[in-house]
């Protein structure tokens, strides 16, 4: 009784003070939910994504007489996420009967033109495409198909999305979500409490949770504002946003940020967000193609991307996908019958982004290269660009397959099991215009990492010889035919010690020429060549070639003590295949901003860097190359009659194996070795070459075949000597080009035709007048 | 006696076979390459033994390079382009058409062309003796690549170099 005095006596106290706590917790509230109304305004009405920069392959041209088959042209859809029917209708469709292929085009903005959805007719035979209408008869010359979207840029939280709008959305699925996780969202004010007391029933009697009771909106509220933790403050907050945003926004705004939002699955370092996004990611097509069965898998996905992993967990997601259906059906949004069939559905799910086909980061990583000289990491991960890249996805799938494969059957033919396994790079360029089309920088190639085509600063080898011999004819002293000696060279090094190279097979060879030298790889008649030529010519020939970073002047250059990387290579090579004319290798064609506005072409240059005289003379040896020498185990993987030129590395005690070699249309080049650089006992040929082999013969490419400048003129030699000799008269002839007016000393037995075949001729007709 | 026979009779009786002047590209599969003179064997030789027939090469590309139908739908475009001063797009058009045929100068030239009409002369001339050089056994595709240079060295006031480039051309289709 005294107590409840003593407490009337302080009544008027205490209500002051439990006012007082009172009013200061309502302006705190207040301040923290203007606080909050602060924050989604700002966050959400401003830039309501951040886009990270989407890349898109190059897209396939279909013309009269490109090489493709009705088959070859149906797979290119399949690829492009195209889908079959009986009659054409939608865009994204196609048609098949024989060899005719009917298809409908998808709306796409290029970075030149804008592609509107149209019927295109192809007939194809086996030889290649025969004839292109369109809708109306008429005959269309050249049609490029929609690329395909390889990947984007997105910053380094990983969240990467491609943001879809409303009317890309097929109506069935927000219809699906609200079946599936929130179905007052049309009625309720950002909580549906009654639907957090179910699920705190359901939670209760399992004694664990079950179910969440959360609306689309506090799942927005959640994915775009908060962190993951699960505490009692956040579950507050989250409601408060979650009224806040009903307040300031519409329900279809609300639906379609949510669409954009979720997230809905992970690919290594990359989180995939949205369900724009997440159809390219699971069925390799547009959202606005999804058929009932695949809404309704990506809807099953959204209660737990990782746990319902269509790939990792198929018979876990099947059961969830036929549930949404099910719901579907009994809230009367699909026809029961429809559903069934849908739930017949296989998933449809693509091969898995980052062990098959869709994830290049080697490529990527290019790409964020090139163009982190032109642009903020900020530009390119948030600004939503549009990225026009020359990756060709099939060339690049060639590359690694062929890598992966040959590197495998190296494996296996070692003598010792337990080595540390082997790595590789491929690079394939198209040389005349320097388009980078395929890109592997490692073994496997989806996994991130080291970018080896980049980065990985190798010794080169004899990959250094054609540079020395161009540099060599392009002082005129030499030809095809000049002759070097191949014996015991000493050179004296600055630090007083000796140098003394060796031949691969510690022989001599003696005077050969320079054609033989080349194909066989000789680095004594290499090095006396480099040392008559001169060093300083031989270094600037590598720069230029394109060699940003020129070797030192040392004499061991010559035999390839140069450290670059496969991509260098590339560079110097692609040179070489071009006839003399640089172009700065290039991985992305144009980008343009996120309303479709051009902001960058990078368009094609050439610079002529070597007289194109003496590259010619030094393709045609390095066709010889091929026929004769180093490449000649290249035959029995390439089409036959197939022309090439290329050159084989080794770097000493075979740490490094390379190869690199043109066709008409495309350079690739291959390196093989340990990351750690110790050795491999492969040479460039035993290596590398079935690498490069398998890739150029899977590439439906070009022979090699320039014309043959004036000032040269075919004649005939015998290869292991350089002798001159006529048909019928040497040994081992070779006819190859070389300057006008060069006089070869003549080999023995040779010399009955002193007069040359219009002395022959000559000689006839003088018999004719006589007689 | 024809001028031909006339010469060659000359050059019996100089006995001057570096006498065999230029004669035009032919592939190496027919196999006439001119008889190598007789000098100094400095050489040890071995003794002739069978010859094998040497490797052919594929046939040069036709004389004068024509445009594919998809090539000249895009050429087409590509000047609709320049009409508008899209020079970046233009050279796009261009460029989808040297994707497919590369070693065509005829698309070298028009590539020339919208570097040219751009202002970017150090392109426009580059771009056409990269055309030069792949229509060595081309004159009349050639001449209009010299042509082209032609007009870019006298846009820069470069009327030396024009005039050359002019007689070149008109040399060539001469010819």
């Amino acid at each position: 009784m005294r107590i409840f005095k003593r407490l009337k006596k302080f009544r008027k106290q205490i209500l002051r003070v439990t006012a007082l706590v009172f009013g200061v917790a309502l302006l705190a509230l207040l301040a923290w939910v203007f606080y909050l109304d602060q924050k989604i305004t700002t966050q959400f009405e401003g830039r309501r994504w951040t886009l990270p920069a989407q890349v898109y392959a190059e897209p396939t041209e279909l013309y009269v007489g490109s090489p493709f088959t009705a088959d070859a042209i149906e797979r290119e859809l399949q690829r492009l996420g195209y889908r079959k029917v009986q009659e054409l209708k939608d865009p994204g469709t196609y048609a098949r009967q024989g060899a005719q292929v009917d298809l409908i085009n998808r709306r796409f903005r290029f970075w030149d033109a804008l592609q509107e959805p149209q019927k295109l007719s192809i007939v194809a035979s086996a030889r290649g495409i025969q004839s292109m209408r369109n809708g109306r008869g008429e005959d269309v010359p050249i049609f490029r198909l929609d690329p395909l979207l390889i990947g984007s840029i997105f910053p380094i939280h990983g969240e990467d999305r491609v943001v879809v709008a409303p009317e890309d959305v097929p109506p069935l699925l927000p219809v699906a979500l609200k079946v599936v996780e929130d179905r007052k969202f049309d009625s309720h004010h950002g909580v549906d409490l009654g639907a957090i007391a179910r699920a705190a029933i359901v939670n209760l009697r399992a004694g664990s949770i079950q179910q969440g009771g959360s609306t689309l909106t506090q799942q927005l509220v959640k994915s775009y504002f908060l962190d993951s933790r699960r505490t009692f403050g956040r579950k507050i907050e989250e409601a408060i946003m979650a009224v806040l945003l009903e307040i300031h926004f519409e329900k279809p705004d609300l639906m379609n940020a949510y669409i954009n939002e979720i997230y809905l699955g992970q690919d290594g370092r990359r989180a995939i967000h949205g369900f724009g996004l997440a159809s390219q990611f699971y069925f390799g097509k547009p959202v606005a193609e999804l058929q009932l069965h695949e809404i309704a898998l990506l809807v099953a996905i959204v209660r737990g991307p990782s746990y319902y992993d269509p790939r990792r967990h198929p018979q876990r997601a099947r059961e969830r996908r036929d549930l949404v259906l099910r719901l579907m059906t009994q809230h009367g949004v699909v026809d029961e019958e429809i559903a069934r069939q849908a739930a017949q559905r296989p998933l449809g799910i693509v091969a898995s982004a980052t062990n098959a086909a869709g994830y290049y980061p080697a490529f990527l990583d290019l790409v964020r290269r090139t163009l982190r000289r032109d642009y903020r990491d900020e530009d390119l991960t948030e600004a939503g660009l549009r990225i026009f890249s020359t990756l060709n996805p099939f060339a690049q799938s060639q590359a690694e397959r062929a890598l992966a494969t040959e590197l495998e059957r190296l494996e296996k033919a070692r003598k010792q099991k337990s080595e540390k396994p082997l790595e590789g790079v491929v690079v394939v360029t198209t040389p005349q215009n320097g388009e980078v089309i395929a890109m592997v920088g490692g073994r496997q190639a989806g996994y991130e990492g080291f970018n080896r085509a980049l980065d990985a600063k190798r010794s080169i080898g004899s990959l250094v010889k054609p540079v020395i011999y161009l540099a060599a004819l392009e002082s005129g002293r030499y030809h095809a035919a000049s002759v070097v000696e191949d014996g015991p060279v000493e050179v004296k090094l600055s630090n007083n010690r000796t140098w003394r190279p060796q031949n691969i097979s510690e022989e001599f060879y003696g005077p050969v020429p320079l054609v033989r030298a080349l194909a066989q790889s000789l680095n004594l008649a290499t090095v006396r060549l480099g040392l008559e030529v001169g060093l300083p010519e031989v270094v600037r020939e590598f720069e230029k070639l394109g060699l940003e970073q020129p070797p030192p002047q040392l004499p061991s250059i010559l035999l390839g003590a140069v450290d670059v990387s496969p991509f260098e290579v590339a560079q110097l090579y692609n040179a070489i295949a071009n006839g003399g004319f640089n172009t700065k290798l290039r991985a992305v064609r144009a980008v343009v901003d996120q309303e479709g506005n051009p902001l960058k072409a990078f368009g094609l240059e050439v610079t002529p860097v070597a007289d194109p005289a003496a590259v010619y003379q030094l393709n045609r040896m390095l066709v010889q190359v091929m026929e004769r020498g180093t490449g000649r185990a290249a035959r029995a993987y390439l089409p036959s009659g197939l022309v090439v030129a290329g050159k084989s590395g080794t770097s000493s005690d075979y740490r490094d194996s390379w190869f690199a070699g043109f066709s008409g249309s495309h350079l690739a080049v291959v390196w093989i070795g340990h990351d750690d650089n110790s050795p491999t006992g492969l040479t460039g040929s035993s290596g590398s070459l079935p690498v490069w082999s398998r890739v150029m013969s899977q590439l439906n490419t070009t022979s090699w075949s320039a014309p043959m400048p004036e000032t040269l003129q075919e004649t005939w030699f015998e290869f292991p000597t350089g002798l001159g000799a006529r048909p019928g008269c040497g040994e081992e002839l070779i006819s190859m080009p070389i300057p006008k007016g060069t006089q070869l000393p003549v080999a023995p037995g040779c010399e009955t035709g002193v007069f040359g075949e219009i002395g022959e001729r000559a000689r006839e007709w003088w018999r004719s007048i006589v007689r | 006696m024809t001028a031909r026979s006339a010469l060659t009779l000359s050059c019996a009786v100089l006995l001057l076979s570096a006498c065999a002047g230029p004669r035009p590209y032919e592939p190496p599969t027919q196999p006439a390459p001119s008889e190598p003179p007789e000098t100094v064997e400095t050489q040890p030789g071995s003794p002739p033994t069978t010859v094998e027939p040497p490797q052919p090469l594929p046939p040069p590309a036709p004389r004068e390079p024509v445009l594919s139908p998809a090539s000249r739908a895009l050429v087409d475009q590509a000047q609709a382009q320049l009409v508008s001063k899209n020079y970046a797009v233009a050279a796009g058009s261009i460029e989808r058409a040297l994707r497919i045929e590369p070693d065509n100068a005829l698309l070298w030239i028009e590539l020339a062309k919208v570097r040219a009409a751009e202002g970017n002369y150090a392109q426009a001339e580059n771009l056409a003796r990269k055309a030069i050089s792949l229509s060595t056994h081309a004159p009349r595709a050639q001449a209009r690549a010299w042509d082209v240079l032609g007009d870019v060295y006298r846009a820069q006031g470069k009327n030396n170099e024009a005039r050359d480039a002019e007689l070149k051309a008109d040399s060539l289709l001469r010819r």
